[in-house]
C-alpha cells in the first residue's frame, strides 16, 4: 500500500466528491447491512443516509431479489474481483423513477451495476461496495435501433396492402416447411392462384376498387391459414402453405377458398363485366421433389392448368406414380 | 510506430507464461471454493494472435448456436485490453447445475448465466495478473456478443487497427460437468509495451 497524506481538509471534500457524483454508491457489510448511501441513492430513493445506515438492503428494498443478489455479490466477498449486472438481465436493481419525469421515454431508470470488494486493513474483504449507472438513455435507444430494424425487415418482406409475406418474405417459409416435412416425413401441401379477370375488373371499377379485392384476399387467407403461412407473390398472385394436409384435403381447402372468393362479387351491378374469379393450382409434397423451388414449380403448372382449362377451378397436381 | 513482428522475446514469453500460470493457480483454489467443483488447472498459452484469427473466433460465436461469447474491457496503469470469453459446446443445463441456478433455462436465464461465470471467470483472472504486475485493472460492463448486433458488423467496424497482438490464452474445464471455455486476454499494441517494460522490472 502506498502511504498517502491526506488533509482533513482533502477528506471533506473527497466526500463531497462520493456525495454528489452522479452514479449511486451503496456500502454493504456481509449480513447486507448499509454502511454508506450516497447523495445519488438519496435522491432517488428519498430515504436519507441517517435511515438507511444499519438497515439492511432487503429488508428496505423487497424489489431486489435476495437469492439472485447474494449469486452477484458472494464471489465479491470470496474472490475479492468484481461482478457486473447489466439492464438486460435485470432492467434495474432499485425501482427509481426516470431522471428526467417529463421528456423520458420509460417510466423507470435501467441500471447497471457492478460489485466491487473492499479490502480492510487486514486484507479480508468484510464490504462491499455496489455503483449504480443510469443507462437508460442507452436501453430507449437499443429499443429504438430494435423496432427500426423490425420495421426495416417488415418493409423488405410484407406486403401492405394485404399484410401478408411477399415473395421475398414469404420464400424463408416455404424452404422451411419443405425441411422440415421431408426430414420427418409428414405431409404438406402448397397451393398457389392467380385471380381471373383482374385486368379488366381493374379497368372498369378503378384501382381503388381493384386493391379492395386484394386486400380482401389478404383477409380471406388470414382468416383460413394465418398470416404465417400465405403470401402476395405478385400481382393478383397468392401462395399459401398447408401443413399436415395432403392433396386432397388441401384441394377442398383451395375449392373452398374460389368459393370465397365468388362472394367478393356480390354488391357488382355490371352484369357486362366478369366476375372476379381464382383460378388455383395445388401440388402436395411427394418424397421425389427435390427442392422448394421444384414444390413450387408443381403448384404453378397445375395452376397453369386450371387457368388453361376455363379458369376458376382447382387442379391437383399429379405426381408421377411410384 | 515500431513494427509489431517482434512483440515479445523468449524470456518474456515464458515470464507471460509463469505469471499466469500463478494468477490461475490462486484463481482455481478460490474458484473451487465459491463453485464447489474442481476447476481442472488450465495451461494459460502465450500466443501472438492475427486479427483474422479473432475474426473467426468471433464469428463461429455468430454462426454456430452452441457457441456464445461474453467480452470485457479492462484498463490500469496505461494498459488496456479486453477480455474475451467463448464457451463451446458448453451445456447451459451445466452452468446452471455449476451455479447452483434453479428454474427454467429461458433466453433470460442464459444471459443470466453467461454473465454471473463470465464475470466470476474473467474477474478470477485479470485479477491474479493484475496483482502480481502491481496493477489495478479497472473493468467496464460485459457485453453478451451478437445478442444486439451482429457480429459481421461489429468486426466491419474499422477499429481494428490492429494486425497481430499479444494473447494469454486460458482454456477451462470443470470436472464432471460439461463446461469448456476458452479466455482470451487481449492487449492492445501500444500495452504491449509497457506491459514488456514491467516484465523486464521482474526479469531483471
Amino acid at each position: 500500500m502506498s502511504e498517502t497524506h491526506i488533509e482533513i481538509g482533502d477528506i471533506h471534500w473527497l466526500m463531497d466528491i462520493l456525495q454528489n457524483i452522479d452514479v449511486g454508491l451503496v456500502v454493504l457489510d456481509r449480513e447486507y447491512n448499509i454502511h454508506v448511501w450516497n447523495g445519488f441513492m438519496e435522491s432517488h430513493s428519498a430515504i436519507s443516509p441517517q435511515k438507511a445506515k444499519g438497515q439492511n438492503l432487503f429488508k428496505l428494498f423487497e424489489e431486489i431479489p435476495e437469492a439472485w443478489f447474494r449469486q452477484k455479490s458472494e464471489p465479491v466477498f470470496q474472490l475479492k474481483t468484481r461482478t457486473f449486472t447489466i439492464w438486460e438481465q435485470r432492467p434495474y436493481l432499485f425501482r427509481f423513477k426516470n431522471s428526467r419525469p417529463i421528456t423520458g421515454r420509460t417510466a423507470l431508470m435501467f441500471q447497471n451495476t457492478s460489485i466491487i470488494p473492499l479490502e480492510s486493513l487486514d486484507r479480508q474483504v468484510n464490504h462491499i461496495c455496489v455503483i449504480i449507472y443510469d443507462v437508460t438513455d442507452i436501453a430507449v435507444s437499443r429499443a429504438d435501433v430494435k423496432n427500426a430494424n423490425k420495421t426495416l425487415t417488415d418493409i423488405q418482406s410484407k406486403d401492405p396492402l394485404t399484410g401478408l409475406w411477399n415473395r421475398a418474405g414469404w420464400e424463408p417459409q416455404l424452404v422451411q416447411q419443405f425441411n422440415e416435412c421431408q426430414a420427418a416425413g409428414n405431409e404438406c401441401s402448397l397451393v398457389t392462384f392467380d385471380l381471373d379477370n383482374f385486368r379488366t375488373y381493374n379497368g372498369h371499377y378503378g384501382h381503388q376498387q381493384g386493391d379492395q379485392v386484394l386486400s380482401n384476399i389478404g383477409k380471406l387467407l388470414e382468416k383460413a391459414v394465418g398470416l404465417r403461412l400465405s403470401a402476395r407473390l405478385g400481382g393478383e398472385v397468392f401462395g399459401l402453405l398447408l401443413p399436415g394436409q395432403n392433396g386432397e384435403q388441401a384441394k377442398a381447402m383451395a375449392e373452398k377458398l374460389r368459393r370465397a372468393v365468388l362472394l367478393l362479387n356480390s354488391g357488382n351491378a355490371d352484369d357486362n363485366i366478369p366476375k372476379i374469379t381464382a383460378s388455383f393450382g395445388v401440388a402436395s409434397l411427394a418424397k421425389d421433389t427435390h427442392s422448394a423451388h421444384e414444390w413450387l414449380q408443381c403448384a404453378d403448372k397445375a395452376l397453369y392448368h386450371a387457368k388453361e382449362s376455363g379458369r376458376n377451378q382447382t387442379t391437383l397436381y399429379q405426381h408421377r406414380p411410384n | 510506430m515500431s513494427a509489431a513482428h517482434e512483440i515479445l522475446n523468449e524470456d518474456q514469453r515464458d515470464c507471460y507464461q509463469e505469471l499466469t500460470n500463478v494468477a490461475m493457480g490462486q484463481a482455481a483454489d478460490r474458484l473451487a471454493r465459491l463453485l464447489d467443483a474442481y476447476v481442472v488447472l488450465p495451461i494459460p498459452r502465450v500466443n501472438i494472435i492475427e486479427c483474422s484469427d479473432l475474426h473467426m473466433a468471433i464469428q463461429d460465436a455468430e454462426t454456430d448456436s452452441a457457441v456464445s461469447a461474453v467480452c470485457q474491457g479492462f484498463i490500469g496503469s496505461g494498459i488496456a485490453g479486453e477480455a474475451l470469453l467463448l464457451f463451446n459446446d458448453t451445456s447451459f443445463a451445466d452452468l446452471a447445475k455449476l451455479m447452483s441456478y434453479t428454474g427454467p433455462l429461458t433466453r433470460q436465464a442464459e444471459l443470466e448465466l453467461l454473465m454471473d461465470v463470465s464475470s466470476i471467470l474473467i474477474g478470477a483472472c485479470t485479477h491474479g495478473i493484475g496483482e502480481q504486475l502491481e496493477i489495478h485493472f479497472t473493468q467496464g460492463h460485459p457485453v453478451v456478443l451478437g445478442q444486439h448486433c451482429k457480429v459481421d458488423d461489429i468486426l466491419k467496424s474499422g477499429n481494428q487497427q490492429w494486425q497481430r497482438t499479444l494473447a494469454i490464452e486460458i482454456h477451462y474445464t470443470i470436472e464432471h460437468v460439461n463446461i469448456e471455455c476458452d479466455l482470451l486476454l487481449l492487449f492492445t499494441e501500444d500495452s504491449v509495451a509497457r506491459l514488456n517494460q514491467k516484465i523486464d522490472f521482474l526479469l531483471d
